[in-house]
């Protein structure tokens, strides 16, 4: 095995034990301690609009798919689509999922059959959608588009993989004065995100979702590994630094090439 | 017939080739089951995509009708995409079974008509991208989203390359936001990316998170 798939393996088991010792030790506690996120405190109010004036939310998941380094993404784009489906198993027009992605498509159709069967949500013209709307990026958009113009749509809620066609959804939502939630892994976008939605998710926040939507130990406890790792890597790149300025950082340079 | 696989297989079966497929990535001796799952999982995607182009057909063709206001849209789709189905076959039937020159039709229709639509739709883009920047005082007048709005000007101002529109403090001003704060920033948020993608691929493993019916 070489260093790179050792350190990977360690790295793995890392966050694994953080992540199930973080679910043990927080089981029997009730509060959940997060920072504030603008754009999930928008989406549990929508979810409140929507079941008080009969309006609907509207979820877009994006591009991604499951075998590239956008299927993180996707995935975490399902999850906040579960919560949300069980959260507004009450309003009187479920949300509308749209899709740019054959497998997402699926998977969706399949978490809203599961979440609408768990909440005992039986009638199927009742259960949301689903569909793949386009397999490009503009034909994508312009298929969301009419989704965003419905009347009936209270709030838009982008999360997954977008590119810069982003901007056109985050803009019709604008237009048709309903809030705009967007997150999405691709640096470009987040910019065109931060300036052009009324809630954007930024960088790791996409991940978040689960922790602040109540989906579970498992989500809160993913976020205090983070935290943890985050301090570790703010360490090492403090120390690298350090030992840059000392000149002794031919032996980090050895661990890195692999040739301890 | 309706089979239903039961959840507690589901999940074995995704946990564990999840397992298989991570542990490909760090042992050499496993790469070969790696792509073994790989090359199926790419399969299943492809047919995927045939299971989501019917869906797409099969709810636009419910969508025409003269109670829905879009329906002129739905009747383009559904038209547009049976003509290309269409193109598509003759051109495969063309290409294998008579030996003409290959896909001459279909790429006639990407080079015609997706292309020129696509690109129209990318300088569209452009427009609306200028409308969020310029839009974005008027959201949230806050010190980042002014920050923000003087970046990109100072950036715009900067990458000017004509002389007479060119200042030379300004080309410094935009390679330092550019070399410095912006990739320093990039870099953080990439790997406030990273660790989020990887515990959502174990909460995944440990079978936590099902993006499947339960």
């Amino acid at each position: 095995m070489s260093a790179t798939g050792f350190t990977g393996i360690v790295v793995f088991v890392l966050f694994m034990g953080l992540m199930i010792f973080f679910s043990i030790i927080n089981k029997d506690r009730e509060e959940n301690n997060v920072r504030p996120i603008p754009g999930y405190d928008k989406i549990n109010q929508e979810i409140n609009v929507a079941v008080e004036d009969g309006t609907q939310l509207h979820i877009s998941l994006g591009r991604g798919g499951i075998t590239g380094p956008e299927s993180a993404a996707a995935l975490a784009g399902l999850s906040l689509l579960k919560q949300v489906i069980e959260k507004s198993s009450v309003c009187d027009h479920p949300p509308v999922v749209s899709t740019g992605n054959a497998v997402i498509s699926i998977l969706a159709q399949d978490t809203i059959r599961g979440s609408s069967k768990a909440i005992s949500v039986g009638d199927q013209r009742r259960n949301p959608s689903g569909e793949l709307i386009g397999v490009t990026p503009f034909s994508y958009a312009a298929g969301a588009l009419t989704t965003i113009r419905n009347d009936n749509v209270s709030a838009n809620i982008h999360t997954g993989w977008f590119g810069n066609e982003i901007t056109w959804l985050t803009t019709a939502g604008e237009r048709q004065s309903s809030s705009t939630i967007a997150g999405t892994v691709q640096l470009p976008a987040q910019a065109v995100i931060y300036a052009s939605a009324s809630d954007p998710l930024i960088g790791e926040e996409l991940f978040a979702g689960g922790a602040y939507l109540g989906a579970g130990k498992m989500h809160q406890a993913s976020i205090s590994t983070q935290d943890i790792i985050r301090w570790i890597i703010i360490v090492i790149i403090l120390g690298s630094v350090v030992l840059n300025i000392l000149g002794i950082d031919s032996f980090i340079e050895d661990i890195l090439a692999g040739s301890m | 017939m309706n089979i239903k696989i039961k959840s507690p297989i589901s999940t074995a079966i995704a946990i564990g080739v999840g397992i298989v497929v991570l542990a490909g990535y760090f042992i050499p001796s496993m790469n070969d089951i790696r792509f073994i799952l790989l090359r199926t999982g790419l399969v299943l995607s492809a047919v995927a995509l045939l299971v989501g182009i019917i869906n797409l057909l099969t709810v636009h063709i419910k969508k025409l009708g003269a109670e829905n206001a879009n329906s002129g849209y739905s009747l383009i789709l559904v038209i547009a995409l049976l003509v290309t189905l269409v193109v598509g076959i003759i051109d495969m039937v063309q290409t294998y079974l008579v030996g003409q020159p290959n896909f001459q039709m279909t790429n006639w229709v990407f080079t015609y008509i997706q292309m020129p639509i696509e690109t129209s739709l990318l300088a569209v883009t452009t427009v609306s991208l200028i409308y969020a920047a310029a839009s974005i005082l008027r959201k949230r007048m806050d010190v980042f989203s002014i920050t923000f709005f003087f970046v990109i000007l100072l950036v715009l101002l900067g990458s000017f390359s004509i002389p007479p529109a060119t200042l030379p403090f300004l080309h410094v001003i935009r390679d330092w936001i550019l070399r410095v704060p912006a990739l320093g920033g990039a870099r953080g948020l990439l790997l406030g990316i990273a660790l989020g993608t990887i515990t959502t691929g174990i909460r995944i493993l440990l079978g936590t998170d099902r993006p499947y019916s339960d």
